[in-house]
C-alpha cells in the first residue's frame, strides 16, 4: 500500500515532480561541476605553473663562487667544479620520481664562432669570447628501471623560442642566439644565415685547439630567441660542449622542473628539527624542500637549491586560486541548496488537502510524514543522480576547454552530491512537514 | 472613465497584496529561492571582477618582470647607464605602482678581516636595497635592512653561498675591494633565493658607486610591473619609445609564464562563474515554476468570475516581478557582505564593491522571476469548471 501511494503520487502529478526533480538535478549539477573542478584544479594549475620553468637548481658542492651578472658567468673557464653526467638517470629513481617532469644539464664554455674555416695561420689571433651553452634539447634517457624518459631544455626553460628547429642531441648541430647570429660578419655583408649553414666553433686556446684539434663544424638548425643573455650565445648538444670544454661526461649546472605541493607552515620548518613521524610525513609529501633533499641524496657532491621566486610565487598564487574556487563552490552549493530546499518545501506546502484527506482516513502524523519523506528521498536520489551526470558532463566540457584535459569523475563527489540532495530535500520539507502533521483534517477539507 | 481606471488600479494592487499575503509559507519559500540566487549572483560577479585584478598583484611574488640595461650590453657587462634614467620611468599605472630598483654590479674582492679569508664575488649595489625576494635567513627584522641607521655604519646582505664559503656570521665586518678603493660593511642578514643572488653581496648603491668610481652610474634597472599580460606588454612598448637609448626587455620567463597562468585562471574563473550562475538561475526558475503551477486554483477562480486571461496573467507577472525585485534587493544586499567577507578571506583585502553588479543582480533576479511565472500562460486554455471539479 505504501509503495502504491508513492507510485501513485508520482504518476498523478508528473509535471510537479518533474519540476521539483529538475530543480534538484540542476542544483546538484552545479555542485558536481564546481566540486569536480575545484578538486582537480590544483594538479592542473600546478602543471601550468611549470611554464615558469625550473624550480630547482643543482650545482657542485665544491664549486667556486660564480661571478654571474645578467645571466653570464664571468669566471675563467677552468675555475670551479663539475658533476658527472652518468648520475643523471638516478633523478628518476627518487621517491617522487613521477613529479620530476623535466631536467636539463648545462655546461658553459667560451668559443670563437665563425661562418668559414679560419686559416691556420690566423688561428692564434682569434679570441674565444663567445658564450657556448651545451645542453639537451630532447634527450632520451635510459632509466635504471628499464624505462626511458625524454627531457630537455625546452621543458625547463619553456620561454626559449627557437626559429627553426632544436638540434638533435646526437648530431653535430647547433642553435645560434638571435643577437649573435645578426652580429656574425656575413650578416653585416647582407648575406643572411640559412638553416643548414655550417658554423665553425674554435675552443678556448687553453683547452683545445693549439694541441692540434680541428674546429668543430656544426650544422645550424635554428635561431634562439629568449630576450635574455642567451641571445648572445651559441647552444649545442651537451656532448659537443663537453668536447670543446675538455670536460668529457661532465656538466656544471642542472635545472630541474618538479611538480610540488605549495609549502605550508609545516614544510617551512627546518627538517632537522622533525620528529621521526614528522620526518616521514615531510619526506612523503612532494614539498619542494623534500624533493630537493631526495635529489641531493641521489646526486652526491651536489648542492640542490630551490629557486625561491618561482617556487614561492607559485605557492602563493596557487593557494589563492584554490581558495577562490572553493569559495565559488561554496557559494554554488549554498544557492543550489536553498533553491532545492525551497522547491521541496513548496511541494509539501501545496499538498495540504491530500494530507488532510489521509489523516481523515485514519493515517497518523508519523505515517503521513514518513510517506512524504520517502517520496522526497526518492526524488532526491533520482534528481541527484541526474544532476551528477549533468555536472560531470559540464565539468568535462570546462576541463577540456580550459586545461585540455577532463577531470576524473570521482566517487567522493557522487556520494557528496547524493547525500547533499537527500539532506537538502529533507531539510527543505521538514518544516512544512512538521506543520502538516499538526493540521486538523476537517478545516483543510472544508477548504479553510 | 478615469474614475473606473483608478478603481481598476486600486483593485489590481489589492489583489496583488492578497496574493502575496495569502500564504506566508509560500512567500517565504519564493523569497528564499530568489534571494539566494541574487546573493550568489552579486557575490560571484563582484568577486570575479575583483579576483582577476588581485591575481595580477599576486604575481609580484615572482619578482621583477622587466629589465632595463644599456644598449648592446651583456657581452662584456661593463657598460653602464645614468642613474637618472630611473626617474624617467612612469610608476603610476591604473593597475598599481611599478616597483623600481636600480643596481650597479661590480666584481670585487670580498674579505673578512676577522677570519682572514677573502675571495672575489659579485657585489650588487642596489637602490632601494634590493627587492626582498626569497628567504631572509636571519633574526633581524627586514625593516632594519631598508633603514640602515648611520650609527651602525653600512649594512650589507650576503647571499647564502657567499656566507657558506667564507663562514660568515651575522654582524661580521666585510671589506670590499676594487682596485685601490675600499668599502666596509656589516653583514645584516643572509638571503637565499636559489638564483644568482646567492652568490652576491648586496650593498647600498652609493657604496658600490664609490667602489667602482662610477658616481651616478648603474648597470641595470629592474621593474616589477603589475597588471594583466596585455597591460604589461603595452607598458613595455611605451617604455621602449620613452627610453630609446637603453634596452628595455621583458624577463620572458615571468612575463610569458604569468600570461599563460593568468589566462588559464581567468578562463577558469569566468567559466565556473558562468556555469554556476546559469544553473543557479535555472534552478531558481524550476523552483519558482513549481510554486507558480500550484496557482491554478486562483487562475480558475479569476476566470470563473470573469477575468480575461490577459488581465489574470498580468496580475501574476506583476506579482512575480515584485517578488523578484524584493528578493533581488535582499539578495544583493546579502551579496555585498558576502563578497566583502570572501574577498577578505581570499586576498586579505575586502573586495571593492562594483556598483554596477548590484542593479545587474536585481535585474537578473526579476527576469528569472518573471520567466518562471510564464508557464501560467498555459492555463489560458483550461476551463475554470474543470479546475474546480479537481480534474485538471
Amino acid at each position: 500500500m505504501f509503495l502504491r501511494i508513492v507510485a501513485d503520487s508520482f504518476g498523478r502529478r508528473p509535471r510537479h515532480k518533474l519540476l521539483t526533480g529538475a530543480a534538484l538535478a540542476l542544483g546538484m549539477g552545479v555542485v558536481t561541476a564546481a566540486l569536480s573542478v575545484s578538486l582537480d584544479v590544483g594538479d592542473r594549475l600546478a602543471k601550468e605553473f611549470r611554464s615558469l620553468g625550473a624550480n630547482l637548481v643543482v650545482t657542485p658542492q665544491a664549486d667556486s663562487l660564480p661571478l654571474e651578472i645578467g645571466g653570464v658567468d664571468y669566471r675563467p673557464v677552468n675555475a670551479g667544479a663539475y658533476l658527472p653526467e652518468a648520475d643523471l638517470p638516478n633523478l628518476k629513481t627518487i621517491f617522487w620520481h613521477n613529479n620530476i617532469i623535466a631536467f636539463a644539464p648545462q655546461l658553459e664554455t667560451s668559443v670563437a664562432v665563425s661562418i668559414y674555416p679560419i686559416p691556420v695561420k690566423e688561428l692564434p689571433t682569434i679570441r674565444a669570447d663567445r658564450r657556448l651553452i651545451g645542453t639537451w634539447s630532447a634527450k632520451t634517457i635510459a632509466l635504471p628501471d628499464g624505462g626511458t624518459f625524454v627531457t630537455g631544455i625546452g621543458k625547463t626553460n619553456p620561454w626559449w623560442r627557437v626559429d627553426g628547429q632544436w638540434f638533435k642531441d646526437d648530431a653535430d648541430e647547433c642553435v645560434l642566439g638571435r643577437k649573435l647570429a645578426s652580429s656574425l660578419p656575413n650578416f653585416a655583408q647582407g648575406i643572411k644565415l640559412k638553416m643548414g649553414d655550417t658554423i665553425y666553433l674554435y675552443a678556448d686556446s687553453s683547452v683545445d685547439w693549439q694541441s692540434g684539434a680541428r674546429p668543430m663544424a656544426l650544422r645550424l638548425t635554428g635561431i634562439l630567441d629568449t630576450d635574455g643573455a642567451e641571445d648572445d650565445a651559441v647552444v649545442v648538444p651537451l656532448a659537443i660542449a663537453q668536447k670543446l670544454a675538455g670536460r668529457p661526461s661532465q656538466y656544471r649546472k642542472l635545472y630541474v622542473s618538479a611538480l610540488t605541493k605549495p609549502e605550508d607552515a609545516f614544510a617551512k620548518r627546518d627538517s632537522k628539527t622533525f620528529t621521526p613521524a614528522e620526518y616521514d610525513r615531510w619526506f612523503c609529501t612532494p614539498y619542494i624542500s623534500s624533493i630537493a633533499f631526495q635529489i641531493q641524496q641521489e646526486l652526491p657532491g651536489t648542492d640542490v637549491r630551490v629557486i625561491r621566486k618561482v617556487a614561492e610565487g607559485e605557492g602563493q598564487v596557487l593557494a589563492r586560486v584554490r581558495m577562490l574556487l572553493w569559495l565559488v563552490t561554496g557559494a554554488a552549493l549554498l544557492a543550489a541548496a536553498l533553491a532545492v530546499g525551497a522547491s521541496s518545501a513548496a511541494s509539501v506546502i501545496e499538498r495540504r488537502t491530500e494530507i488532510g484527506l489521509m489523516k481523515a482516513l485514519g493515517a497518523g502524523s508519523g505515517t503521513v510524514g514518513f510517506l512524504l519523506a520517502a517520496e522526497q528521498l526518492l526524488l532526491a536520489f533520482v534528481g541527484g543522480g541526474a544532476g551528477y551526470a549533468l555536472g560531470i558532463v559540464l565539468a568535462r566540457l570546462l576541463g577540456e576547454k580550459i586545461f585540455g584535459a577532463a577531470p576524473e569523475p570521482s566517487w567522493i563527489v557522487f556520494l557528496v552530491v547524493i547525500a547533499l540532495a537527500a539532506g537538502v530535500t529533507i531539510l527543505g520539507s521538514a518544516l512544512p512537514l512538521r506543520r502538516a502533521s499538526q493540521y486538523e483534517p476537517a478545516p483543510i477539507l472544508r477548504g479553510e | 472613465m478615469a474614475d473606473r481606471r483608478a478603481t481598476n488600479r486600486a483593485m489590481f494592487w489589492r489583489i496583488i497584496r492578497r496574493l502575496l499575503g495569502a500564504n506566508r509559507g509560500r512567500l517565504f519559500v519564493m523569497m528564499l529561492a530568489l534571494g539566494a540566487g541574487a546573493a550568489v549572483t552579486a557575490t560571484l560577479l563582484n568577486l570575479q571582477v575583483d579576483a582577476k585584478r588581485r591575481l595580477t598583484t599576486e604575481f609580484r611574488a615572482f619578482g621583477p618582470n622587466v629589465l632595463i640595461i644599456p644598449k648592446g650590453s651583456s657581452t662584456t657587462g661593463s657598460e653602464t647607464l645614468p642613474e637618472s634614467t630611473a626617474n624617467l620611468i612612469p610608476v603610476n599605472l591604473p593597475s598599481g605602482r611599478v616597483a623600481v630598483s636600480s643596481t650597479l654590479y661590480v666584481v670585487a674582492g670580498v674579505s673578512v678581516p676577522k677570519l682572514g679569508k677573502s675571495l672575489s664575488a659579485v657585489v650588487a649595489g642596489s637602490n632601494p636595497l634590493a627587492f626582498l625576494i626569497g628567504r631572509v635567513l636571519s633574526s633581524t627584522p627586514e625593516t632594519s635592512l631598508n633603514r640602515p641607521t648611520p650609527s651602525q655604519g653600512q649594512v650589507c646582505v650576503a647571499g647564502t653561498r657567499v656566507a657558506k664559503q667564507m663562514g660568515l656570521q651575522q654582524d661580521m665586518e666585510l671589506v670590499l675591494a676594487s682596485g685601490d678603493r675600499r668599502e666596509w660593511c656589516r653583514v645584516a642578514s643572509f638571503r637565499q633565493t636559489g638564483g644568482p643572488e646567492d652568490d652576491r653581496v648586496e650593498i647600498g648603491l652609493r657604496a658600490a658607486q664609490r667602489l667602482t668610481d662610477l658616481p651616478g652610474r648603474i648597470s641595470a634597472i629592474e621593474l616589477i610591473v603589475p597588471g594583466t599580460p596585455g597591460e604589461i606588454q603595452s607598458y613595455i612598448a611605451d617604455l621602449q619609445r620613452l627610453l630609446p637609448d637603453v634596452d628595455v626587455r621583458p624577463i620572458r620567463q615571468f612575463t610569458e609564464g604569468e600570461a599563460r597562468i593568468y589566462n588559464r585562471i581567468s578562463g577558469l574563473l569566468t567559466a565556473t562563474v558562468a556555469i554556476v550562475l546559469l544553473l543557479t538561475g535555472l534552478c531558481v526558475m524550476a523552483a519558482m515554476t513549481n510554486v507558480a503551477m500550484e496557482r491554478r486554483m486562483d487562475v480558475g477562480l479569476m476566470k470563473a468570475i470573469g477575468g480575461s486571461m490577459r488581465r489574470v496573467l498580468r496580475l501574476f507577472l506583476a506579482e512575480a516581478a515584485l517578488l523578484g525585485l524584493a528578493g533581488g534587493i535582499i539578495g544583493a544586499a546579502a551579496g555585498i557582505f558576502l563578497s566583502i567577507g570572501l574577498g577578505r578571506a581570499v586576498f586579505g583585502v575586502a573586495a571593492r564593491p562594483r556598483l554596477i553588479v548590484y542593479p545587474l543582480a536585481v535585474a537578473l533576479t526579476v527576469i528569472v522571476a518573471i520567466l518562471s511565472a510564464f508557464p501560467l500562460r498555459r492555463l489560458a486554455s483550461i476551463r475554470p469548471a474543470s479546475v474546480f471539479r479537481g480534474e485538471a
